[in-house]
């Protein structure tokens, strides 16, 4: 008996640990890893109303977007920004009803020194000069959007010629964040929010909007899932709970177009 | 054939795995020594530690690396001062991640052939006259000589694949810490990027292929002329 017991617990367990929909599943959600503070609290607070669980996979969006393609079991994609959704599009694998943009986000210089000086971030300003033989952390600039973001400031800026061979570029924002935090690089952009996030840099000027593209995080529902409250959950992203949580780590929320509700 | 990038990241593998490589050997030969001989307090502790980065991710070992070796870390800070050496965002701190990556494996090699060589020998030499340090070094080490081959290459072929230690520590610079695998990674991460990365995986694979079949014929080349002598 009690090795039955025994065999039927290993069986349930076996079962929750196989992948599928079940009807106590997690909600799966994938997002990018700027997002990690706002959604941990947003998640608990989700859980907390419902009673349904959530699994959230921070990482860099492309890493993320590749994963997806290659079938991996995410109900939900929260992207910071709107190429790796599109590249997600074009492939069909996110239901494009779902699609809306969230959030907006700012760039800014942080600096791993606590009494650094201000910096006016205007064409042609000295970065160069701040670095001194530091380097500056920032995310890939090829491929993650913080980085993509922030080489697009530097080039509208004119300063991106001179520090382009002093960068230290990190897998994604928080790495990029971390080399700054340790003390590594002296200078780092990342998102206003991960700064809020991180008590061991200081914020020491802010990119103008002017200088990059807009920084926008869509979200979708994946064609692959089949979890019955993945649309419940974005909805509860775009309510008064969430957008507390948003705001309160530094992110703008957007509102929702006429035209965006027609479509959804 | 190869693009300058390309052969800017295979030529600075090659220069990280052969540094980690030739560094990690004569410590190895001692640390492997130690657990395979020694008989002190805090053995299993040691072998412990050098297994430790057999067995954490990748990705904990280089933020440990960072924490002790970076500018402001303890041991970097000391070393900075004291030697001028600079292991932050360095090709030398691509090699150190990689030295320590590959160091278990060097280390595991060398041990299981100094386990096996035949004690006797070093006793008939010990009653011949010899003293320690020369009985290791004309019998003991001749014995060993095809684990130190193969833990060599195998250290080395794990030098050539690190990445996760070497991106967490000393990020992605090209030239500087972008070896073979960082590469690679950073094409996947570009749309479009695919083919080149397709490029770089089978001179990847071919490198380490190579490895392996050197090492085998090495050793099998070894053991013939230990049996034959």
């Amino acid at each position: 008996m009690r090795r039955l017991r025994a065999m039927t617990a290993a069986y349930a367990l076996a079962a929750s640990l196989a992948p599928g929909p079940a009807a106590a599943a997690d909600l799966v959600i994938f997002a990018a890893a700027s997002l990690k503070n706002a959604l941990d609290a947003v998640a608990a607070a989700w859980t907390e109303e419902t009673g349904v669980t959530t699994a959230i996979s921070y990482a860099a969006s492309p890493a993320l977007a590749k994963q997806i393609e290659e079938g991996a079991p995410a109900d939900l994609f929260l992207s910071a920004d709107l190429d790796w959704m599109d590249y997600l599009g074009t492939r069909n694998l996110i239901d494009p009803d779902t699609r809306r943009t969230l959030l907006g986000n700012r760039l800014v210089l942080v600096a791993s020194d606590a009494d650094a000086a201000p910096v006016t971030i205007a064409p042609g300003f000295d970065l160069a000069g701040l670095l001194g033989d530091g380097r500056l952390a920032m995310a890939d600039v090829a491929a993650v959007p913080a980085g993509r973001y922030g080489k697009a400031a530097l080039e509208a800026l004119g300063v991106w010629g001179d520090v382009e061979a002093r960068l230290a570029q990190a897998e994604n924002v928080r790495a990029a964040l971390a080399f700054v935090a340790l003390g590594e690089a002296p200078y780092g952009i990342v998102y206003a929010t991960d700064a809020t996030a991180e008590d061991n840099v200081a914020v020491v000027g802010t990119f103008p909007e002017d200088s990059h593209p807009p920084i926008l995080y869509p979200v979708a529902v994946t064609a692959a899932s089949a979890h019955p409250d993945a649309a419940a959950f974005l909805d509860f992203l775009a309510g008064p709970v969430a957008r507390a949580a948003f705001e309160a780590q530094g992110f703008t929320v957007i509102e929702r177009a006429p035209a965006d509700a027609d479509a959804g | 054939m190869l693009t300058p990038d390309e052969w800017q990241a295979l030529a600075l593998s090659l220069k990280v795995s052969a540094w980690a490589t030739a560094v990690s050997l004569p410590i190895g030969v001692l640390v492997a020594l130690a657990l395979a001989r020694g008989r002190f307090w805090g053995r299993g502790l040691l072998n412990g530690l050098v297994h430790l980065p057999l067995i954490l991710p990748p990705v904990v070992t280089g933020y440990l690396l960072l924490l002790s070796f970076g500018r402001r870390a303890p041991v970097g800070a000391f070393l900075e001062a004291t030697f001028g050496i600079v292991f932050s965002f360095r090709w030398t701190g691509a090699a150190l991640a990689a030295g320590v990556m590959a160091f278990p494996l060097v280390v595991r090699a060398i041990r299981l052939s100094i386990e096996a060589v035949d004690v006797r020998l070093e006793d008939a030499a010990g009653t011949l006259g010899a003293g320690r340090v020369w009985t290791f070094l004309v019998v003991t080490l001749p014995l060993i000589l095809p684990g130190i081959i193969a833990g060599t290459i195998l250290g080395f072929a794990k030098a050539m694949g690190e990445f996760g230690a070497t991106i967490t520590f000393v990020s992605n610079i090209p030239g500087e810490t972008r070896t073979l695998p960082a590469a690679i990674y950073t094409f996947t991460q570009v749309p479009g990027g695919q083919p080149q990365a397709m490029r770089l995986t089978l001179i990847a694979i071919a490198v380490a292929m190579a490895a392996l079949l050197a090492s085998e014929a090495v050793a099998r080349r070894v053991a013939r002329r230990i049996r034959d002598a």
